[in-house]
């Protein structure tokens, strides 16, 4: 059965969309990711617009990033004012964003940009996770317990406009989270994603929050970031796909809670592993895209119909 | 929407004549109607040479079945390889050209008289009026008449593949050499608008006979809507956009919690 997708122009096949949000969701309920960063080159392989891809991916990185946030909400592992100094900072960000999308559109380059921003984002993703997981895997056979730092002193406690975050039992200054929130926000902006595989390292090193309180912290910020970014879209590129964003968004929710239920019983690492070759294979689709010389180097496209 | 068939056929039924001034005309009007489901539909013209049935069919001239569609502005592109990556390194924009365009005829008609007659796929396709102060991405060596040209080709190539543009002169069928009936392919991406259809009867390089009618495309249903919807009101449509998300997420997630509990 195929789907009519108005914003994108084009049908797709409802089982392959479903399929997609359904893996997506999965994964990004196993691994704590928001999947946003597969996401939106999955789509664009499916034939649909790379700025409706972006766009629309913001738009289901809401749904997916509330759903998460509200379990650790629960278990009170969110920092709402960490999360608000994040958000300013990432309001500025994906304003800059939208602006550098809007002018690649109009310069005929989004396509190509998105895929090298892409290509560099996945093949680092990609190689991380293969080492980590693979280190994992080695010391689980030598039989190893790795042991974790949990609090880290750094620059980000000796600049000014130090404010107190209790739930992270931090006393920092405001600069670096608000940096950290800007660049996310120009990234999630003009790619589509929600930035926690950035963030959350960022957060952990750069502000030395505690690690339980991070996923909850990023997730929270990110629903801010992906709703601004969704209506910045809607009035200014016009690319946000209602149809094809509700029919990820109920796939992937549902993955993603199957995904929560199979990470508590699978051993991670062989999967996350295969994650990371699944990353790096989308890497290299990209990398290929841009390289191989394209069948017909004239692209058309209708600007408007004159009535 | 339509068990019946897909394929609804609008009838246009009109007699050229040498002699006799009569046009009859069938039907004219008509609109066809493109939702979700719509995988294009065959528009039929048929009619008759209304001579002397006996007259060989030499004599009766060519016919030249002409569909226009609504024009639009479009924007060509080229990537060029630079460094191993392939970029869009031209940028052309087109203004005023018809969105869907067909023409047939029972026998091969000269460009020349087409040019005079102001007949064809643009007249882009032969001369080279492109406009060059339209090159609103120019990343050099773009000036000689054969990269004029190139773009123009590649205008009529593109839309031909899509199945928006199509020459031919070997479909309009003729039935016991005086009726004559063909089926032109609207493929289900054209442009929604006003859509002429233009026949034309040829004798010694004159047009003796035209006969014009029209008909509208329309795109409907609910895809159509929020396609209009995202346009006209962006910031309601995107507020819509996250109220659904939100709830869905919410309520996806409540959902599981109850029933990890049970």
């Amino acid at each position: 059965m195929s789907i009519y997708l108005p914003i994108a122009e084009l049908s797709v096949n409802l089982f392959v969309l479903l399929s997609l949000g359904g893996i997506v969701g999965f994964l990004s309920g196993m691994f704590g990711l928001g999947g946003g960063f597969l996401m939106t080159p999955l789509l664009i392989f499916m034939g649909i617009p790379t700025n409706v891809a972006v766009a629309t991916s913001a738009n289901q990185i809401v749904a997916s990033s509330i759903s998460g946030t509200i379990g650790h909400w629960r278990q009170g592992l969110v920092d709402f004012k960490m999360g608000g100094v994040l958000l300013i900072g990432s309001v500025f960000g994906s304003i800059l964003g939208i602006w550098i999308f809007k002018t690649l559109v109009a310069s005929g380059q989004i396509e190509t940009v998105i895929s090298i921003l892409y290509f560099t984002l996945l093949t680092s993703i990609g190689t991380l996770m293969l080492i980590e997981s693979s280190q994992v895997i080695r010391d689980r056979i030598r039989k190893k317990t790795v042991k974790k730092k949990i609090h880290y002193h750094n620059w980000a406690h000796r600049l000014p406009f130090k404010v107190r975050f209790y739930k992270s039992k931090l006393y920092i200054s405001i600069i670096p989270p608000i940096i950290i929130g800007f660049f996310i926000g120009v990234l999630s902006a003009t790619m589509g994603i929600g930035g926690s595989f950035i963030l959350i390292p960022a957060m952990i090193y750069f502000l030395g929050m505690p690690t339980s309180k991070v996923i909850g912290t990023s997730l929270f910020q990110i629903i801010f970031i992906t709703a601004i970014i969704t209506l910045l879209h809607t009035t200014t590129t016009f690319a946000v796909d209602a149809i094809l964003a509700f029919f990820l968004i109920i796939s992937s929710v549902i993955g993603a809670q199957l995904g929560v239920l199979a990470a508590n019983k699978l051993r991670g690492e062989e999967i996350r592993a295969l994650l990371a070759v699944i990353v790096l294979v989308v890497a290299v689709k990209i990398a290929l895209d841009l390289l191989v010389p394209p069948e017909e180097v004239f692209n058309l496209s209708v600007l408007r119909v004159i009535f | 929407m339509h068990i019946k068939s897909s394929i609804i056929s609008i009838i246009l039924f009109l007699t050229l004549t040498f002699n006799v001034t009569a046009l009859v005309i069938g039907s004219d009007d008509e609109e066809i109607l493109i939702d979700a489901n719509f995988s294009g539909q065959d528009l039929l013209v048929f009619g008759a040479f209304y001579a002397d049935p006996s007259q060989p069919r030499d004599e009766k001239g060519d016919l030249l079945i002409e569909v226009v569609g609504p024009s639009e502005d479009v924007m060509l592109r080229k990537k060029k390889s630079f460094i191993g990556f392939w970029l869009n390194a031209y940028q052309v924009e087109f203004r005023d050209i018809p969105g869907f365009y067909y023409l047939s005829s029972t026998s091969e008609i000269d460009d020349e008289f087409l040019d005079q007659n102001n007949i064809g796929i643009l007249k882009a396709k032969r001369s080279s009026e492109i406009d060059w102060s339209s090159l609103t991405i120019n990343w050099g060596g773009l000036d000689s008449e054969t990269d004029k040209k190139e773009f123009n080709e590649a205008l009529i190539r593109t839309k031909t593949q899509e199945s928006l543009y199509k020459e031919t002169d070997n479909e309009i069928e003729i039935l016991d050499g005086n009726l004559f009936k063909t089926s032109i392919h609207i493929p289900n991406t054209v442009p929604v608008g006003k859509y002429d259809v233009n026949v034309y009867l040829i004798i010694d390089e004159k047009i003796t006979k035209q006969y014009s009618y029209h008909f509208t495309v329309t795109r409907i249903g609910i895809e159509e809507a929020i396609y209009n919807f995202a346009f006209d009101f962006p910031l309601l449509y995107g507020i819509i956009s996250l109220t659904i998300a939100v709830i869905t997420g919410w309520s996806g997630a409540e959902l599981f919690r109850r029933f990890r509990k049970s």
